[in-house]
């Protein structure tokens, strides 16, 4: 670990030097991604920019950056994926890049394109290859290509039709899926015909209003996987990494995760290197650059490819805990024309790291978000714990975003360890004014399944259903 | 951009309803259609706000405040206007420069141009005070 430690100083104090690193970023996100792009930029020695809307005028990420520039009224549509304002944001302080951190333009492949016209970086993939591995659907041809199994699927539908003659063929259940979808946003399971013309409306509904994209397909849908994911780095001198594997499957029945831990439990040595060996195949295929994840589906011995996301992800932490690296860092410097200047032998894997997600949601009312303002806030420190958050007591919580408030993250030697300081952690934890999920994550992290490692996709819906009864429209669809 | 169908026959007035009731939707500053010797171009108006500005002169009944709907470089226009000014009409104060474009900031009518918020030449973001119009 010294090892890599001075391996990242050392490339943070040439980039410096070299003046190699960018001068001035602007950061195209809200939230506490922004703060951590803010955090890296500032240890990084560059300047800052962040964008905000009406709503977020109070927001921590304003404070933090060494500009701030409003681009437009609370609505995201109108302001954080107002392309025209936060290019001209970025020419009018002189910006040289833009990091989209993850959501709103961060994988919109035009965003990308027209950095790149203005002169101005984009930190991340190439457009090309956010455009055929964000599609999700292209990205599974692309991966069957490079001889990674992928789930059956079809291509993008044109029709409710054509949903439903594909459907028959592979049989029932379906997963619908936004080809530009993440998040769970645009997802639908379906698990008879009945439901697939209401499902295909609701989901191209979600997508176009989520991504400005409402383009769908459909996939098999294996039933109780668990959903494991690879991250990896590439650089623009054809150098790829993978930074180990996360374990995601604690998953709300939108798809949406609410704990993450690294390494993923109870994997076996021989499906842990295919996973790795795959997603540095994969990025190799497609000539990859940058921070990425691939994610899979894992069901007893078997493996399938299902999306690549081509952005920094929300659970990065647990990855940079247990391989002591600094993912922003890694992406800005990979931007920057920098090589990794690591290999593959260098990056080991020490300790156990999981994430608790606290959102502003109503267990009790199927996660509902909630809006409104904290009125008391107490987070929790000590050894092993980081949060990621952008709350303080007295802010407000707009309507208009994603609901995570904080990312709770635990790291210990062992898992026991870390399940430990989580539980700690949480019990720490004081959040008023709005309804949380730290109930939630300290029933989940409580379960015997949970502390076995023993759990797939259907873990939390059950282990809510039991605590919250059926009357307690806990999971309508 | 969603497209604007706004028919191909009936009388110009209707259709340039049809247009505006479309581009009101969007997040579009201008537009301008030309075909067959006909042209019909519509601009949105900028932001009129009643509120007083912090730290300036205190609010009268009639007081209103121009805005910056866009991101860019607030340039004042020519011939320059100067603070205590009677604005006898409608008129192009200045521009706000984006991305290449120049977006015209107008009076939206008469008044006392009471203050010049914005700096010539200084970027401006969205909602940025502009000037400040006594319509009094």
């Amino acid at each position: 670990m010294t090892v890599r430690l001075w391996i990242t100083a050392l490339h943070s104090l040439r980039s410096i030097e070299d003046k190699t690193i960018f001068r001035k970023v602007l950061i195209a996100n809200r939230g506490e991604i922004a703060l951590r792009i803010n955090r890296a930029c500032q240890e990084l020695g560059v300047r800052t920019v962040a964008i905000f809307s009406q709503a977020d005028r109070e927001s921590l990420h304003v404070r933090g950056a060494d500009e701030a520039f409003c681009v437009g009224p609370g609505p995201a549509q109108r302001s954080y994926l107002n392309i025209p304002n936060i290019i001209s944001t970025a020419l009018v302080t002189h910006c040289d890049a833009i990091h989209p951190g993850y959501g709103f333009l961060a994988e919109n492949a035009r965003f990308a394109e027209i950095c790149a016209d203005h002169g101005i970086a984009f930190i991340g993939p190439r457009p090309e290859v956010i455009a055929a591995m964000g599609d999700k659907a292209t990205a599974k041809r692309v991966m069957s290509e490079a001889g990674v199994a992928t789930t059956p699927g079809t291509d993008i539908l044109t029709s409710v039709e054509e949903a439903q003659a594909a459907a028959d063929a592979m049989g029932y259940p379906v997963l619908l899926k936004a080809t530009a979808g993440g998040g769970g946003k645009g997802m639908r399971e379906v698990h008879a015909r009945a439901d697939l013309e209401r499902a295909f409306a609701s989901a191209q509904a979600e997508a176009e209003a989520g991504f400005k994209d409402g383009r769908v397909y459909l996939e098999k849908l294996i039933l109780r996987p668990r959903h494991i994911e690879v991250q990896v780095l590439g650089d623009t001198h054809g150098n790829v990494v993978h930074v180990g594997e996360r374990d995601c499957s604690v998953q709300k029945p939108s798809h949406q995760k609410l704990i993450e831990e690294a390494p993923a439990p109870n994997l076996t040595a021989a499906a842990r290197e295919a996973l790795h060996k795959m997603a540095v195949r994969a990025c190799q295929a497609v000539g990859y650059t940058n921070a990425g994840t691939l994610e899979f589906l894992v069901s007893n011995d078997d493996i399938y490819f299902m999306e690549m996301n081509t952005r920094i992800q929300v659970e990065h932490p647990v990855t940079e805990m247990v391989y002591n690296i600094d993912l922003v860092k890694e992406q800005i410097r990979v931007a920057a024309g920098e090589s990794l200047g690591y290999g593959q032998g260098d990056l080991t894997a020490r300790g156990h790291a999981i994430e608790c997600r606290i959102n502003a949601e109503d267990a009790k009312n199927n996660f509902a978000p909630q809006a409104g303002r904290l009125t008391n806030v107490a987070l929790p420190g000590g050894p092993g714990i980081r949060v990621d958050t952008h709350i303080y007591a007295g802010g407000s919580i707009p309507p208009y975003y994603d609901s995570m408030l904080a990312k709770i993250v635990a790291f210990g030697a062992t898992r026991e360890i870390a399940i430990a300081r989580m539980e700690r952690a949480l019990r720490e934890t004081v959040i008023e004014g709005v309804a949380t999920t730290v109930d939630q994550c300290r029933e989940l992290l409580a379960s015997a399944e949970f502390r076995q490692g023993h759990y797939d996709i259907g873990f939390l819906p059950s282990v809510m259903t039991a605590s919250l009864g059926s009357g307690a429209n806990a999971f309508s669809a | 951009m969603p497209n604007l169908h706004v028919g191909e026959g009936g009388p110009l007035v209707d259709r340039v309803r049809l247009l505006a009731s479309a581009f009101a939707q969007t997040d579009l500053v201008g537009l301008c259609i030309q075909r067959e010797g006909e042209e019909i171009e519509l601009r949105r108006r900028p932001r009129s706000e009643g509120a007083a500005l912090p730290g300036g002169a205190p609010a009268g009944a009639h007081r209103e405040t121009i805005a910056a709907d866009l991101v860019g470089i607030f340039r004042l226009s020519r011939p320059t206007p100067v603070e205590g000014e009677r604005l006898t009409a409608d008129r192009e104060l200045a521009y706000v420069e984006a991305l290449g474009i120049r977006n015209p900031v107008r009076s939206l009518g008469e008044g006392l141009l009471v203050r010049i918020v914005a700096r010539d030449g200084a970027p401006v973001d969205y909602g940025a005070a502009l000037f400040e119009i006594d319509r009094g």
